[in-house]
């Protein structure tokens, strides 16, 4: 009543304005010192489109947009027409091992991408254990270097962002919809064309556009395979690198650059599904169709062959950490050899992944969760700014915004640069849209009467939050700190610009050793990372079942 | 325990003027209604008294207090919802318990009082019962356990019945009734169902578009409607025009069904109708039945079933109405 702010809105304003801090100082503001950047002559003190014309005009840039833009089209056609006859079949043919094809199909989303384009380079690179096997044989194949071996990557890493929505759609399409074609006399395939295809449709595209945005600001497979390709996020780490710290006026135009196509990917999305929401309120789930023996083999190889490619590259670094190498050259024996190498120097690396992902998981959580809350239950203007700010670290590619930090903090009031508190910040930047929609998607479960029965019998809204809405929210909040943890142990992008001196992750080892010509310690540290992100996983899952078992 | 004041409570929604310029007084004890067709400001003002709602202006008192302004956690009221509300993450004797501890009432009271509460409401034994094992029926009941326990000044009800099936709705009503009695508590009831109204209330107000249409005792309501959408509402009727029943002047009278009788066996100062029966539906212990007078008008009657009485549709007919019975409407 002080304030003259109605009791019912007090809880969310607060969470609301401590949201806006937090990602005013750690997102709003850094991304302005790169569009300043951007827009400053060398000086600093005027406003000038000089950096964009200079940047524009030289051709190696330009190839660097063509290159990651085409890359990343074809990425998305090649996942999207892998993912949606394997989600076909997963939701309506009668193959077996679904619930196994499907566990395995996730874990792609959460092992490095850059560990599988690492694996790729030693299975299929120039001196690569399979190439040289068939040039024993007189039997070569083009380079996997550049173009193709990028899109091979990212359509092995990233097919399941189409798969996992795709599959919940065709499960979610009413069976009376395509029996009413069926009724008027329109044959099964052409039902699946004519209604269950246009139907997912929306699905597919927002499973689509995740990958697309993803290949944007992926740093670690270009940087692997790419070689003398430009490709828009290594140059601009390229760039920064190089570039006088105060005023890094070419990597911020290539990083406006970045943010502003991916805003733009996301508004084609939004305007595109926006006018086609197809709500099927599913009373009865999709028959499983009756197909001959050869369609069901042939859809049980397509869906087994797709899991397993993928997962082929990191079960090839784990076995390979395990061999000897000399240099780069691999020798057939067993040998702890390389975690010798890696672990020998210093435990210091691993250690500082696992406070790392554990702070931010944390610090994700409790500033996402009541976030995602307030945006799901308070539909007032404020509400609507915060959920636009929330989500836009997802346009924000990792190196872009660690070029921001860098630029924001290393003087002035707030000086992060050289320390471990601004990994930590900027992982909980790059997650929080992750963070503040899975919360969002469990609140919208949430009955609004159960927290208006908890107020009425004389809880305040913030006991009412702690004691009624964070219990039923656990299981969810719970999955959501472990896919965090995950994610924030592999990050690289923001890592490579961030760290320093003893505060470096084991992606940095990776990254360093792949630079150099440590392959022994880059498998080591690939197959730790792998062990370190399935690990909390497998935990999660069994700790999910028990929970589910005791409540049955 | 208190009475309610509600004066001048007005809240609009945009352009919509959900609740407007509603006063209202409701006395210690009673059990109040708030009646009306869906979209009507009953929920809204319900949800004012609760405090999920702000007022634009107006006021709402408990006996003498205003708590307009006071956040809902501290108004004292017991609230049932009409999806239950029971917390899944606690068990029954938890959910009961659940306002004595945000009252920070000691361990062993708290016990004892979700017992007598569980008895109350025909639960006993099931304390240790998780929501999910409970019917729809049980879940209510737990709600209202929980409501009650707590000994609220005004106790809520937001269409608590209509969750459930048609048997199970009249007997919880009637259970309902029974226990605010008994404890003295001031209820506020909502619902769009006009026989669950009639059978619960002390007094009802019926709302039409944000304003009171008419406040009185049930059956008040039902025999002196003041306005044609109260005598629609409240059940069926005829709304026939002056003119059709051979009366002066041209506004419009209501006439319920069950006031007509067969002309033969009706006094013999009724006016008499005639026409042709259009439609007979016979109900078990009545039969309902349309009739035709001779300018087109078609009169609805409810008549008791009578052995040998038969009734064809076509056939010629005289019907007399109870004049007592006619209500004018302005």
């Amino acid at each position: 009543m002080t304030l003259g702010v109605p009791h019912g809105q007090r809880l969310p304003l607060a969470i609301a304005a401590l949201g806006f801090a937090f990602l005013g100082l750690f997102l709003l503001y850094p991304l302005f010192n790169v569009f300043g950047a951007s827009l400053l002559d060398a000086e600093g003190d005027r406003l000038t489109l000089a950096n964009y014309t200079k940047m524009l005009g030289r051709p190696f840039y330009r190839a660097a947009i063509v290159n990651t833009l085409g890359i990343g089209l074809a990425a998305t056609v090649l996942t999207t027409a892998l993912a949606v006859p394997f989600a076909f079949a997963l939701a309506r043919l009668p193959i077996p091992g679904k619930a196994a094809i499907l566990a395995l199909a996730a874990l792609p989303l959460v092992l490095p991408s850059f560990v599988s384009a690492y694996a790729i380079v030693l299975l299929l690179g120039r001196s690569g254990i399979v190439t040289q096997w068939l040039q024993s044989w007189g039997l070569g194949f083009g380079s996997i270097y550049g173009g193709g071996g990028i899109v091979l990557v990212y359509t092995l890493t990233l097919y399941p962002y189409v798969l996992l929505p795709t599959v919940a759609a065709f499960k979610a399409v009413d069976v009376s919809m395509e029996e009413a074609a069926q009724g008027l006399g329109s044959s099964p395939r052409r039902t699946v064309w004519t209604v269950t295809l246009p139907i997912v449709l929306p699905a597919v595209l927002a499973g689509a556009l995740l990958v697309f945005i993803e290949t944007l600001e992926n740093f670690g497979v270009p940087f692997v395979l790419a070689e003398d390709m430009p490709i828009f996020a290594v140059e601009a780490f390229k760039l920064f690198i190089g570039e006088t710290a105060p005023n890094p006026a070419s990597a911020g135009v290539l990083g406006v650059l970045l943010i502003l196509t991916t805003a733009l990917a996301l508004l084609v999305q939004r305007r595109f599904l926006a006018a086609r929401r197809f709500a099927t309120n599913t009373r009865q789930a999709p028959p499983i169709l009756r197909i001959g023996r050869g369609f069901k083999a042939a859809a049980t190889l397509y869906c087994w062959a797709i899991v397993i490619l993928a997962l082929v590259p990191f079960l090839a670094i784990v076995v390979l950490s395990f061999l000897e190498f000399r240099g780069p050259v691999l020798h057939g024996h067993f040998s702890l050899a390389n975690f010798a190498g890696l672990f020998d120097r210093s435990l210091r690396p691993l250690l500082n992944t696992l406070v790392f992902a554990t702070l931010a998981a944390a610090s994700v959580t409790l500033i996402g969760v009541p976030i995602g809350y307030v945006v799901t239950r308070f539909r007032s203007g404020v509400a609507t700014v915060l959920d636009v700010v929330a989500t836009l670290p997802f346009a924000v590619a990792g190196t872009v915004l660690a070029i921001g930090f860098v630029v924001s903090f290393n003087s002035g009031m707030l000086v992060l640069t050289g320390g471990p508190l601004i990994l930590v910040l900027a992982y909980s930047v790059r997650k929080m849209p992750f963070a503040v929609r899975s919360a969002s998607a469990i609140v919208h479960q949430i009955d609004v009467s159960l927290e208006e029965a908890s107020i009425s019998l004389g809880r305040s809204p913030w006991q009412t939050f702690l004691r009624i809405v964070v219990p039923l929210m656990l299981g969810g909040i719970l999955s959501g700190v472990v896919l965090t943890w995950v994610t924030v142990a592999s990050e690289l992008s923001a890592t490579v610009v961030l760290y320093s001196g003893p505060w470096r992750t084991m992606t940095v080892v990776m990254f360093q050793a792949l630079e150099g010509s440590g392959a022994g310690i880059a498998t080591a540290a690939a197959s730790t990372l792998i062990v370190v992100t399935l690990l909390p996983i497998v935990l999660l899952y069994r700790l999910v079942r028990r929970y589910e078992l005791s409540m049955s | 325990m208190a009475g309610i004041v509600i004066s001048g409570a007005s809240r609009s929604f945009g352009t919509v003027r959900a609740v407007d310029g509603v006063s209202l007084e409701v006395g210690d004890g009673e059990f109040f209604t708030l009646l009306g067709p869906s979209g009507c400001g009953k929920t809204t003002l319900l949800r004012m008294i609760a405090g999920f709602c702000e007022l634009d202006s107006g006021e709402i008192r408990f006996g003498s207090e205003r708590i307009d302004r006071l956040p809902t956690h501290v108004r004292d009221i017991g609230m049932v919802f009409q999806n239950y509300a029971v917390f899944p993450n606690l068990t029954v004797a938890g959910n009961v318990a659940y306002g004595l501890k945000a009252r920070k009432v000691a361990g062993p009271e708290v016990a004892r009082r979700v017992e007598e509460a569980l008895a109350l409401v025909q639960l006993t034994g099931y304390g240790a019962r998780w929501p999910h094992q409970l019917s729809g029926g049980q879940l209510q009941r737990v709600a209202i356990a929980r409501a009650l326990v707590i000994r609220p000044q005004v106790l809520l009800f937001d269409e608590p019945l209509s969750n459930l099936d048609a048997r199970l709705r009249v007997s919880m009503r009637g259970e309902i009734r029974e226990l605010q009695k008994s404890l003295g508590i001031t209820a506020i009831y909502v619902t769009h169902d006009q026989e669950e109204a009639m059978s619960v209330s002390d007094r009802i107000a019926l709302m039409n578009a944000g304003r009171l249409e008419q406040v009185g005792v049930p059956v008040d309501i039902y025999r002196h409607p003041v306005s044609r959408f109260a005598a629609e509402f409240m059940g069926t009727t005829n709304l026939l025009a002056n003119r059709s029943l051979g009366r002066a002047g041209d506004g419009l009278v209501s006439l319920r069904p069950e006031a007509l009788r067969l002309a033969a066996e009706a006094p013999t100062d009724w006016p008499t109708l005639s026409g042709t029966v259009a439609r007979v539906e016979l109900l078990g212990p009545i039969v309902r039945l349309d009739m035709r007078l001779g300018d087109g008008t078609v009169i609805k009657a409810a008549l008791l079933d009578q052995p040998g009485q038969s009734l064809q549709a076509g056939a010629a007919l005289s019907l007399a109405y109870d004049p007592a019975r006619l209500t004018v409407l302005p």
